[in-house]
């Protein structure tokens, strides 16, 4: 489930990181996963981290995708073998929950993507003394790198 | 022994004391300390109301205790400690100091028996967790913490001339149930609704919270909200009108929350749709709703703190809390993502994660009293809550596509936190009894049905799938740098503009009107320099003679006049 990468904007931490180090920024990510990137070992990384590594390859999101999609038919199913006690008459209706979820999420994606066509402005909206538009101090941060 | 002084003193001292010890790990045991110890006085305090002291001539209640004090009163120790030990490695005193007061402030509101005292607590928590925000120590922050203060003094304020209508009404300062309906009463609900974030009075949440410190969001995101929630529970539990307030409020951040880009603001919607839950519970205002409310209130402390320890721990290793920045951080950081997913499976209400046992307390309630619109809105919102704080924050910081940050794991006191309050989160969800044990009334209430666990699921998984087949369709919407409107940009960009506009008419129509007086006065001035000036006719015979003389006409008149009268 990899998603479409954002593009590199100027200033960017992903910008930087490219200038500085000739690293690639998430915009050359393929979505093979993490052997991709140069210089990067994974061998250095935290045993559940390499452990994790073996789930995001775009095979197992597919495993897991077609895996979700049978447990909920295996959900709508359970339906029919319990009484309901719900207080309303619609939730007798088999798969009422699930219906509802899937219909209510996509709805609430699709109107939150409209909603921001309304309210979104550049990250310097409000000048450059908010929040938004400052880096956070470096002397209360402990930017460590993993193998550093 | 245990009667002896009032809990929030407990912190209040300890605050003072903390100056005395240099910086260094006997500081950080002494914020540690102090939580634990104030916890066992709570648990160790009967029921009652002690501490009375008399204040011209009122009588104030420092310490009512009875069981929904208590259980916020624990909780709030049990928030400032776990907040500490995340902030174990802060060496910044005004942090230590404001975490204290500001915990110390919170519980003695929740224990205040009367309105005169909540008010002095309510403002204690204002001025003490501004503090918080200000530490970040940027131009930014200190503007946001500016208007954070403005609100929440506001609020105080409000409370105070609510409390002071509703003494000349009633003649009591007592803090006890209250009916809407005159302007006191109006004016404490306006007050206490501010700090609970309602809709439109909503957004001093999501603009300052995300401008704390990375330790000072956690310990922000405990207290204030939860003070107003409980405050709510004591004084207006079965106000109708708070079931709509509350289900507004549990909407709306979920749209707002889903196209947010900075987590910790995300996390700040999130925590506004909580809120909104608990706040549907009090509005029901039965025994089992406002035991759904204040177990709600005890297990989203929990999980909200978690969520916002794990992308604090981001934001501290890798200096940014933006989504489009992030991603495939569980390469390097996989305790900390896992700690974050189990934050994420309690705040959606998996079965076996805190809140599935607390919030279909509400739910239940809400269907019981028979609001089926209102019970349809807080599914949809429990689906949403899926959306931005189940599934948003840990998949675009820990997985999704890979950012190429490779920072080091989250430092070791920070993972205890996490690792201590997702235990919590787990046990909670596992084994209910003691929390239930814990609240104002007898609970009859048994989460693990296969009705409820069912049908739960049923709404997770499908809207989990609807989250894959949107991603796999590409219409999910991306993370990109941005900000969103809300209504903080009526005071931060549209009144600032309005006045400059009004301003600007003001000082033209002032200079116009000063420009046409200085000419008029400037033409009396030349007329007469014309004349009288030295330069003019009349200063060509002009010896001293005549101004004797003169003065002489005028003395004469005036002693005429003075003869005549």
């Amino acid at each position: 489930m990899a998603r479409k990468t954002a593009k590199t904007l100027p200033g960017t931490l992903a910008d930087k990181r490219a200038k500085a180090g000739g690293k690639t920024g998430p915009k050359t990510q393929v979505k093979t996963g993490h052997k991709t990137r140069k210089g990067d070992d994974p061998s250095h990384y935290p045993l559940l981290g390499r452990a994790l590594l073996g789930i995001d390859t775009p095979k197992s999101a597919n495993v897991i995708f077609w895996g979700l999609a049978a447990l909920c038919v295996v959900l709508f199913l359970l339906d029919f073998t319990y009484d309901k006690h719900g207080h309303f008459e619609v939730e007798h209706i088999p798969g009422f929950y699930g219906i509802y979820g899937y219909v209510m999420f996509t709805g609430l994606i699709l109107v939150a993507k409209a909603l921001r066509v309304l309210i979104k402005r550049p990250e310097d909206f409000y000048g450059d003394k908010a929040v938004d538009s400052e880096a956070y101090p470096e002397d209360q941060l402990a930017r460590i790198k993993n193998d550093g | 022994m245990v009667e002896t002084l009032p809990t929030a003193f407990l912190f209040i001292v300890a605050a003072l004391v903390l100056l005395a010890i240099p910086q260094g790990k006997a500081r950080g045991v002494l914020l540690l300390a102090v939580p634990l110890l104030a916890a066992w006085q709570v648990w160790s305090l009967p029921m009652g109301t002690f501490q009375q002291v008399n204040f011209f001539g009122f009588t104030l209640d420092l310490m009512r205790v009875d069981k929904l004090s208590r259980v916020f009163g624990l909780i709030f120790c049990l928030a400032a400690f776990l907040g500490n030990l995340y902030a174990w490695h802060v060496r910044d005193t005004i942090q230590q100091v404001a975490a204290l007061l500001y915990a110390g402030a919170a519980i003695g509101a929740v224990f205040a028996g009367d309105l005169i005292t909540l008010f002095f607590y309510w403002e204690g928590t204002a001025i003490a967790s501004v503090f918080l925000i200000w530490a970040r120590r940027t131009e930014g922050a200190y503007h946001t913490g500016m208007r954070y203060l403005i609100i929440q003094i506001a609020s105080g304020v409000i409370l105070l001339a609510g409390s002071a209508f509703l003494y000349r009404e009633t003649g009591s300062i007592a803090f006890e149930r209250m009916t809407l309906g005159s302007l006191g009463t109006w004016l404490i609900f306006l007050s206490f609704g501010i700090k609970c974030a309602f809709p439109l009075l909503h957004n001093w949440l999501q603009d300052s919270y995300p401008a704390a410190t990375v330790t000072g969001t956690v310990i922000l995101s405990a207290f204030t909200t939860k003070l107003a929630v409980y405050a709510l529970a004591r004084g207006f539990a079965g106000t109708e009108i708070l079931i709509y307030i509350g289900a507004v409020m549990t909407l709306f951040p979920i749209f707002f929350a889903e196209i947010e880009n900075d987590l910790r603001r995300v996390l700040a919607y999130s925590l506004n749709n909580q809120l909104g839950f608990m706040v549907v519970g009090i509005g029901v205002g039965t025994e089992m709703a406002l035991n759904g409310t204040a177990s709600h209130a005890f297990a989203h402390i929990l999980y909200k703190a978690l969520l916002f320890m794990s992308v604090g721990a981001v934001l501290f290793r890798t200096g940014t809390s933006k989504a489009s920045e992030l991603g495939g951080l569980y390469r390097t950081m996989p305790r900390t993502a896992m700690f974050c997913l189990v934050g994420a499976a309690s705040i959606s209400a998996f079965p076996l994660f805190s809140g599935f046992v607390t919030k279909s307390l509400i739910l239940d309630e809400t269907a019981a009293a028979h609001y089926p619109i209102i019970w349809g809105a807080l599914v949809f919102a429990s689906a949403g809550v899926l959306s931005h704080s189940g599934i948003k924050i840990p998949y675009f910081t820990f997985f999704a596509h890979d950012s190429g940050l490779r920072p080091k794991e989250a430092p070791i006191h920070m993972q205890l936190a996490m690792g201590l309050t997702a235990f919590l989160c787990i046990f909670i969800g596992v084994y209910p009894d003691p929390l239930y044990a814990l609240l104002p009334y007898p609970v009859e209430f048994h989460p693990y049905t296969m009705g409820h666990v069912v049908g739960q699921l049923q709404l997770l998984c499908f809207a989990l799938l609807a989250f894959g087949v949107l991603m796999r369709t590409g219409i999910h919407p991306p993370e990109i740098r941005a900000v969103n409107l809300d209504t903080d940009v009526v005071y931060r960009w549209f009144l600032p503009r309005v006045i400059a506009v009004v301003g600007g008419w003001i000082a033209r129509v002032w200079t116009a009107n000063l420009d046409l007086l200085s000419k008029s006065v400037m033409g009396v001035w030349s007329g007469l320099n014309r004349t009288h000036g030295p330069e003019g006719k009349l200063a060509k015979n002009w010896p001293t003679g005549s101004m004797v003389l003169w003065l002489a006409v005028f003395l004469g008149i005036a002693l005429i006049v003075d003869f005549a009268s």
